[in-house]
């Protein structure tokens, strides 16, 4: 979860949502088979967001219950969310590579800036994740620089950044979902999860191939998030001029499926 | 700082077990990139000898090897008696006599050669980077340029510097060129700075400004010889520096 940019967020996919109803007639035959495939994939996203979200209301919970204590909510207040992001780790395990909470500065009690976040290790076990969070040191981690805690923060609504290299968590290509977490009216922070793009990927490339034509998957700022042609690859960004139409929008995730896309020197 | 387990992230990370004939060096490394990266704090004691050497899969011999070189590199310390055990000393980027020490460990044609590596992964990094950045991307690279303007110490000239490097690589889409550029910023990142006063940081920012606009203009030839030129001539300053220690 690093993603200093390349976030598409909700308000970003409002415009894809309205014209949703024009993707839906697509096509039949292939064409509407890989539509459904790749809908399977943004549902699959969706189950994560919902998890994120009910990690966000624990969270509310955790600092409403410390504030009812007449104190503000410290590091002790939210040990009980290990367990439970744990279990949404657990529930999405092979496709949500990480999770937790970062709250904004000074929203917790001796502590500038506070960072729950736990990932699956490559031997399959849940670690929190060490950052620096010392603004003095060298290797201060300030995750308040990033879209997926800049984009909830500014439209007060869900966002999915990515995809981009994640060099601080999963040091792999990833998208992040984050959903902001408001206490007593004002922004306090996000709660998030990590999605490896190579599992989208993974799930992307049978509709994908199933497809008549060539086509990618399109992030919602041009990004290829997975395709079935070497002329545009994950990672490139397409060419406006020289691909060619939609063919299906993801409501409600920002992404769309682009008709004979081409990247630079693809 | 009292003695605390290591988390099974770093346990994981920092101590999987190094392919067999991993030897001191590998081991000196690791432990030197898990210091200069903070996961290892400042006062931190290491687990005892006979645990961390088997973590690491290494004999006792080879741990002890690698805890001698940290020492000579001013990295861990080692206490005597009840309480003792190697201790985590991070480096101080203010402490201009403890960093020249690694650097007299460096012989000119090692500095040269991490210099050349530096210039392959930058300039490969920004070549892709001018390819594939979107305006996200962009601004980002801008904010970390002007942070190293804003620095008021080598500290965060440093980070900032670290930073916007290893935004580009990411900024190319590659999690292999950014781990290459972590990597090597864990690896000298605190030396590059050495050599250069703030009377420097308008030259580099200037050189950072140059990068930047030619991977928004998506011209790939010209950021590519543009990062290249950048770590030459920070290497360059590194080898005078060093060549002045000599002696």
């Amino acid at each position: 979860m690093t993603g200093a940019a390349a976030s598409a967020g909700a308000g970003a996919s409002a415009a894809t949502r309205d014209s949703a109803g024009s993707g839906d007639s697509a096509g039949s035959g292939a064409a509407g088979e890989a539509a459904r495939l790749l809908a399977g994939i943004t549902g699959r996203v969706g189950q994560v967001l919902a998890s994120v979200t009910g990690v966000r209301d624990a969270t509310l919970g955790l600092a409403a219950a410390a504030q009812a204590a007449g104190r503000a909510p410290g590091p002790a207040d939210l040990e009980p969310l290990r367990p439970l992001v744990a279990g949404v780790l657990a529930a999405h395990q092979g496709f949500a590579a990480g999770a937790g909470v970062v709250l904004a500065p000074g929203v917790v009690a001796g502590a500038a800036r506070c960072l729950e976040w736990w990932w699956v290790t490559p031997a399959g076990e849940v670690s929190k994740l060490a950052v620096d969070l010392d603004p003095g040191s060298a290797e201060f981690y300030d995750y308040t620089s990033t879209a997926w805690y800049r984009e909830p923060e500014r439209t007060g609504s869900w966002s999915v950044t990515g995809p981009y290299v994640d060099y601080i968590c999963t040091r792999q290509y990833t998208f992040t979902v984050s959903v902001p977490l408001h206490l007593g009216g004002g922004f306090a922070g996000v709660a998030g999860a990590d999605i490896l793009a190579e599992e989208v990927e993974r799930l992307a490339l049978p509709a994908l191939t199933r497809l008549p034509g060539a086509a990618a998957l399109v992030s919602g700022n041009g990004r290829v998030i997975a395709s079935n042609t070497t002329r545009a690859l994950p990672g490139t960004v397409l060419c406006p001029g020289r691909s060619g139409p939609a063919l299906w929008h993801s409501p409600p995730l920002p992404w769309t499926l682009v008709a004979d896309p081409r990247s630079p020197g693809g | 700082m009292p003695p605390r387990a290591l988390s099974t992230a770093r346990t994981r990370t920092l101590f999987a077990p190094l392919d067999a004939g991993g030897r001191a060096d590998a081991v000196t490394r690791r432990l030197t990139q898990a210091i200069r990266l903070g996961l290892l704090a400042d006062g931190e004691r290491l687990p005892a000898e006979a645990s961390l050497a088997s973590q690491l899969g290494v004999s006792p011999v080879t741990l002890r090897e690698a805890l001698a070189s940290l020492r000579e590199l001013g990295l861990v310390e080692t206490r005597r008696g009840r309480g003792g055990g190697s201790f985590v000393c991070a480096p101080d980027d203010h402490d201009q006599a403890r960093l020249e020490r690694p650097l007299r460990l460096l012989s000119l044609h090692e500095l040269q050669d991490i210099g050349d590596h530096r210039a392959a992964v930058a300039g490969a990094a920004a070549r892709l980077a001018a390819q594939r950045a979107i305006p996200g991307d962009i601004a980002a690279l801008r904010e970390h340029a002007a942070r190293l303007g804003a620095a008021a110490t080598t500290t965060e000239r440093r980070r900032a510097d670290a930073r916007l490097h290893i935004e580009v690589a990411a900024a190319a889409q590659s999690p292999r060129l950014t781990a290459g550029e972590m990597e090597l910023w864990s690896e000298i990142g605190d030396l590059i700075w050495l050599p250069m006063g703030a009377d420097q940081v308008a030259a580099v920012a200037a050189e950072h400004r140059e990068l930047i606009d030619a991977i928004e203009h998506a011209e790939p030839g010209l950021a590519r010889e543009l990062a290249e030129r950048h770590v030459a001539a920070e290497t360059s300053r590194l080898l005078e520096f060093r060549l002045g220690l000599a002696g």
